[in-house]
């Protein structure tokens, strides 16, 4: 019996009843060659593969990549080195984007400031995964004096709304230049997103834990943890991918934000949100210093949110 | 009649014409007109509106329309009477004694008389009320009231800036009526209650709603007949210049009361006729550099051991007298509308003295410096340089500072900080090594007094940042205060403001230009920088 | 039912609890503001006396906690202002600018979800659907600011750029401008630059929702019964989409209190918004503690409105 003939089950992973019946009869931790191919998974791979806007969003995640690992390749002069003799200088040759007030070289700036943005956005939300997951895990399993331990200060931080509990906290970390600066932002943002994952997490474990093939593993007498990372886990991994990609979008529209306040990472680095700010009130005379980090932002925003649309699409059919 | 002899009767007939159409309409647009009301926008908010306390320009400027003092100071530096009709000076400077209008009045009705000043000098040298004003008064020994009309202040010992003082340090003197300030708190007045704030100036409070707006009416009792002619006058606080710019270009504001310099070239190609004054500067942008810290650890702790970095006077004269550039920073970040400086008091301060000479731009000098102080390819200095950010153009020159720096082979990090954490840092003595501000505006030489005298004692001023230790300088700012002979003075002054720029201890870059900006329709106004706003002369001509 | 209504209480007090020690980490006092010039260390320590600054947190706290219960919420410490008072006068300046975001985010989704929802899988399916991504991949106060730029700049002040004119019947001051016009003009474009952001969501949710529901089996009868496709859709599948659009609407006013922060510091708007920054900014911590509290208060009491609407519609959810 093919798994395309199982009606996937209200849960938000998208594994199959039948699945999970053939790999408890089975030797617990291994699923069959044929069913892997068949799997949910892959079924998932395919449908992106045909989904416009994913792939249009991979591309432009992709492309981000690259011009982000190659900056100072890519990038024709130095972004923080100021020209006293070229401020303002309007779109030419020598200055693809033009320069800003300290005579810097915007495409530069633009090129090196990918990396701010996609290191505080990914960075962010992989610091927000590595801990949320982990407690999401524990407190959905165990249940208990764990669990409301857990998800209290969960609502806690998910009662304060977003932008109020980030500013506090740059306010109290102090923003500052260069990469302790970013990893200020980026921990700010992270904290705020934890519970994010976490109750996620353990809204899945929840679903799951009282499947009949958990017990039986843990009849046999397979442990704990093993139980968790091999069957709990990659029953929560769609909505931790999907949510993860569409985390990096909002976290980078954060950064930017927190930015214009004055409260993100601090000059000379160069920041998108930074220059957004900064050059803005130049907007009049000079349009395109402000409009060229804008549109960066706007593009890469845009790239992981159709990414991760996408994605949600494909992992979990019963959006479509 | 030929036409040739009608012909200049003619001329003659139509000129008077038109001379008779023409001069009653040139009159008309010069008369003042009365009524309106004038929409201010500030950068940001007003403190409070206790004008004996709360600190800031933005209150300041309130206090100046609200409130009236004893006399004001116009842009050529003479004296003219606020409340005070004449004033005096005894031979030995000791006495001041000023005859007051008979028709000023509080805003509650109570009369601005004798016994009112005397209550508000005193008011301002209570140590309880904790007024920032009040070591202005320290030459202060008594007022009397001589009669209702007349009142006598005695000084210790003679003050050369007694008038400026009074006139334009700060608010200048409010003064403030006795029966309000008994009646209504201090937490009354600073909280803006409109019974509570009174004054004897052009305009009462009606009503301060923090983050909203302010609203002052005329007071029709005010003392100068026809004035002001203003109805109302809106203060509201936009604190983006973008923003800002966009309620000026579209008419939404009437008067910027401090426009950001960064943007004032933007402000004029958007707004060809807009009214943008500035003068000489009177504000010093300057890159301080400090000279002591804490022996023991302990902040504020009056024994003092050398900064490791700035303790050094080499190292201060390095990297701030040789090392800058201030023509490189003029013209970067003001777009050469400042004056690159060295000296202790801007271009514009009353007998400020040029001493650029003293400090050219040298690299090889500065190199040669830190080389004799011990520091070079083998022991790189690294320092950081703070900053806060209340104005954007701040961090431009610190910007061009590290750049500079590094040129001479010193690492300057960036520390750039919201205004009141740089507030707490450098009052609460905490540690820094080189700031970049631009403090506050002065007027004479003697109010920078607090800024820049020694740090030796539990109640030396904990505005001067450095923290320097040499009371030579407090000496030069006693003789120079009490020096009336105005040659003499200037001498004393010359030789301080040298002395200051020898040794280090303050660190101009600039002058700090201040804007005002006014639409078309907005006249009246008299620029005197920031030290004297006054609206009752405004009309809008619309 | 009453325990979930107890429940808010130790959130709320959990919240403002945080706040006030977060606001007590931030390096630096109000003191510094309040005295200005006239600061000395004297002054200083007397000052932090006079205002209780001294105390251990958890004493101070609960003084706090003491007045509020007296319906005292304290006073400026820079000012003196009654802190109660304030958050009156501006709270519906930002309560009319997040109503209106969340008309405007519907203003969009509800159009993009039905063709999405009509046309699925179309070109114009595509486009709607990319038309609210757009929103949700710019900085609202980027948007801000190119709304400003065309719509107040742009046409010579058509709206105007800052300011505040307010709702008749709302205004508390004594010199209070009012009106309908007036106050629509003021409000639209931080509304648009608001909500726009909010759309992509709400049109996804809807537009899977009304789904759902077009392929379910009650609108299949009445199709059957012949009645036309387009009044089917509206009236039936979209009456029953809202519903759980509605709720997360409720949750989505945690990223619009937080956004109405940036979008009033743009447009200089008397709101609440500038009202938390400036006090958190001037360490103001009687204001930060009172907008805590309201922020808090409202989100939560959203919150459990959302929750028990949730748990009104589908009885199984059972609440712990």
């Amino acid at each position: 019996m093919s798994d395309d003939d199982a009606r996937p089950v209200r849960s938000i992973s998208g594994g199959s009843v039948q699945e999970a019946e053939l790999g408890a009869a089975r030797r617990v931790g291994w699923t069959a060659k044929r069913d892997r191919a068949d799997s949910p998974f892959a079924q998932g791979v395919r449908r992106l593969r045909r989904s416009t806007t994913a792939l249009v969003g991979a591309f432009i995640v992709a492309l981000l990549l690259v011009v982000a690992l190659f900056a100072d390749v890519l990038a024709p002069q130095s972004p923080i080195a100021s020209d006293q003799g070229h401020t303002f200088e309007r779109p030419s040759w020598s200055y693809p984007l033009g320069t800003d007030q300290l005579g810097r070289d915007m495409l530069s700036r633009v090129i090196h400031g990918s990396r701010i943005s996609l290191a505080v956005g990914v960075s962010s939300v992989l610091l927000a995964l590595f801990v949320g997951v982990p407690f999401g895990m524990i407190a959905g399993y165990y249940g208990g004096r764990a669990d409301t331990l857990i998800m209290r200060t969960m609502d806690l931080i998910l009662a304060f709304p977003i932008y109020l509990l980030a500013i506090i906290l740059m306010v109290i970390f102090a923003p500052t230049a260069g990469l302790i600066g970013t990893m200020k932002v980026t921990g700010a943002i992270a904290i705020v997103r934890i519970p994010i994952y976490a109750r996620l997490v353990r809204g899945s474990v929840l679903s799951i834990k009282e499947k009949e093939y958990i017990e039986a593993c843990r009849a046999v007498g397979v442990r704990d943890p093993w139980i968790l990372v091999r069957h709990v886990l990659p029953n929560c991994l769609a909505p931790i991918i999907v949510t993860t990609t569409l985390g990096i979008a909002t976290s980078i529209i954060v950064e930017a934000t927190l930015s214009f306040l004055g409260l993100g990472t601090q000059p000379p680095t160069p920041s998108w949100g930074w220059d957004l700010k900064a050059n803005v009130a130049f907007i009049q005379s000079n349009p395109w210093i402000s409009l060229f980090p804008g549109l960066a932002i706007f593009v890469t925003v845009l790239g992981f949110n159709l990414f991760g649309d996408g994605l949600r699409d494909a992992l979990d059919p019963r959006l479509k | 009649m030929t036409s040739r002899r009608l012909l200049p009767g003619l001329l003659l007939v139509v000129t008077a014409l038109a001379w008779l159409v023409a001069v009653p309409l040139r009159a008309e647009a010069q008369t003042p007109k009365r009524g309106g009301t004038l929409r201010v926008s500030y950068g940001n908010e007003v403190a409070g509106l206790d004008f004996h306390t709360s600190p800031g320009y933005e209150m300041m400027w309130v206090g100046m329309n609200v409130g009236c003092g004893l006399i004001n100071i116009t842009p050529d530096g003479k004296f003219v009477g606020d409340a005070a009709e004449s004033w005096q000076m005894s031979p030995d400077g000791l006495l001041y004694t000023f005859k007051l209008k008979k028709n000023v009045l509080f805003h509650d009705g109570t009369p601005a008389d004798a016994a009112a000043v005397k209550f508000s000098i005193e008011h301002i040298m209570d140590p309880a009320t904790k007024s920032g004003m009040r070591p202005f008064y320290d030459a202060v020994h008594s007022v009397e009231v001589l009669d209702s009309s007349t009142v006598q202040i005695r000084l210790k010992h003679p003050y050369a800036f007694m008038l400026h003082m009074l006139a334009g340090y700060r608010t200048g003197l409010v003064l403030y009526s006795p029966t309000a300030t008994q009646k209504y708190s201090v937490e009354d007045r600073k909280q803006g209650k409109p019974e509570a704030v009174v004054g004897c100036g052009p305009f009462k409070l009606v009503e301060w709603v923090k983050g909203s707006h302010l609203v002052m009416d005329r007071f029709d009792k005010y003392f100068e007949p026809g004035r002001p002619y203003l109805d109302r006058i809106m203060i509201r606080v936009i604190k983006d210049p973008v923003t800002e710019m966009a309620a000026f270009k579209n008419g939404e504001i009437d008067f910027i009361a401090s426009f950001s310099p960064d943007h004032v070239s933007t402000l004029k190609a958007q707004n060809p006729n807009a009214n943008v004054m500035t003068g000489k500067e009177t504000t010093p942008m300057v890159a301080q550099m400090k000279v002591t810290v804490p022996k023991d650890g302990k902040p504020m702790s009056t024994e003092r051991a050398p900064h490791p970095i700035f303790g050094d006077v080499r190292v201060r004269r390095a990297i701030g007298c040789y090392g800058l550039d201030r023509q490189e920073i003029v013209k970067i970040a003001f777009k050469g509308q400042a004056t690159p400086w060295v000296g202790m008091a801007p271009p514009g301060t009353l007998e400020s003295v040029n001493v650029n000479s003293m400090c050219p731009y040298d690299q090889t000098k500065a190199k040669a410096l830190l080389v004799e102080a011990g520091y070079g390819p083998s022991k790189p200095l690294t320092l950081e340089l703070m900053t806060n950010t209340e104005k954007s153009v701040f961090n431009v020159i610190a910007t061009v500072i590290k750049e500079q720096l590094a040129r001479i082979g010193v690492t300057a990090n960036i520390r750039l900080v919201d205004k009141v954490t740089w507030m707490n840092t450098t009052l609460q003595d905490g540690p820094w090594d080189m700031y970049v501000e631009d403090l506050l505006s002065l007027l004479t030489i003697d109010s920078n007094g607090y800024l820049s005298t020694a740090y030796v004692a539990k109640n030396s001023s904990a505005w001067s940042h450095p923290r320097h230790t040499d009371t030579k300088v407090d000496d030069y700012y006693a003789r120079y205060a009490r020096e009336m002979d105005a040659g003499k003075r200037k001498a004393i002054g010359k030789e301080l403001l040298e002395y200051m720029a020898d040794k280090m201890y303050w660190n101009t870059i600039s002058g700090s230009p201040f804007y005002m900006v006014a639409q078309p329709w907005t006249k009246g106004y008299v620029y005197n920088a920031e030290f004297e706003v006054h609206w009752d002369t405004v009309w809008l001509d619309k | 039912m009453l325990r979930r209504l107890l429940q808010i209480i130790p959130t709320i007090l959990g919240i403002t609890f945080v706040v006030f020690v977060m606001m007590r980490s931030i390096p630096g006092d109000p003191v510094v503001s309040l005295l200005g010039d006239a600061y000395n260390e004297e002054n200083a320590i007397k000052a932090r006396q006079d205002y209780g600054l001294d105390k251990p947190i958890l004493v101070q706290y609960f003084i706090w906690l003491g007045k509020l219960v007296q319906g005292d919420w304290g006073a400026s410490i820079l000012t003196g202002r009654p802190v109660l008072q304030d958050v009156l006068v501006r709270l519906p300046v930002t309560l009319e600018l997040i109503v209106l975001s969340m008309a405007v985010a519907l203003a969009i989704a509800i159009p993009a979800a039905i063709i999405g929802a009509l046309r699925q899988n179309t070109w114009a399916d595509y486009t709607a659907t990319s038309v609210a991504m757009i929103g949700v991949s710019v900085p609202e106060f980027f948007l801000g600011i190119l709304l400003l730029m065309v719509f107040s700049v742009g046409l010579g002040g058509f709206l105007p750029s800052s300011g505040w004119v307010y709702f008749p019947g709302t205004c508390q001051t004594v010199v209070c401008a009012a009106g309908l016009w007036g106050n629509t003009q003021h409000v639209l474009m931080p509304a648009v630059a608001l909500g726009v952001g909010r759309a992509a969501l709400l049109t996804r949710l809807l537009r899977a929702s009304m789904l759902e529901v077009i392929r379910s089996e009650y609108v299949t009868t009445a199709r059957a019964k012949g009645l036309s496709e387009r009044p089917v859709v509206l009236k039936h599948a979209l009456k029953n989409a809202l519903i759980p659009t509605v709720t997360v609407m409720g949750l989505q006013v945690g990223f619009l209190i937080g956004g109405a922060i940036v979008v009033e510091t743009l447009f200089a708007m008397p709101g609440l918004g500038t009202f938390g920054i400036d006090a958190i900014i001037a360490r103001d911590y009687q204001q930060v503690q009172g907008f805590a509290l309201i922020t808090a208060f409202a989100f939560v009491v959203i919150n459990l409105i959302v929750d028990l609407t949730y748990t009104f519609l589908d009885p199984r959810i059972r609440y712990a």
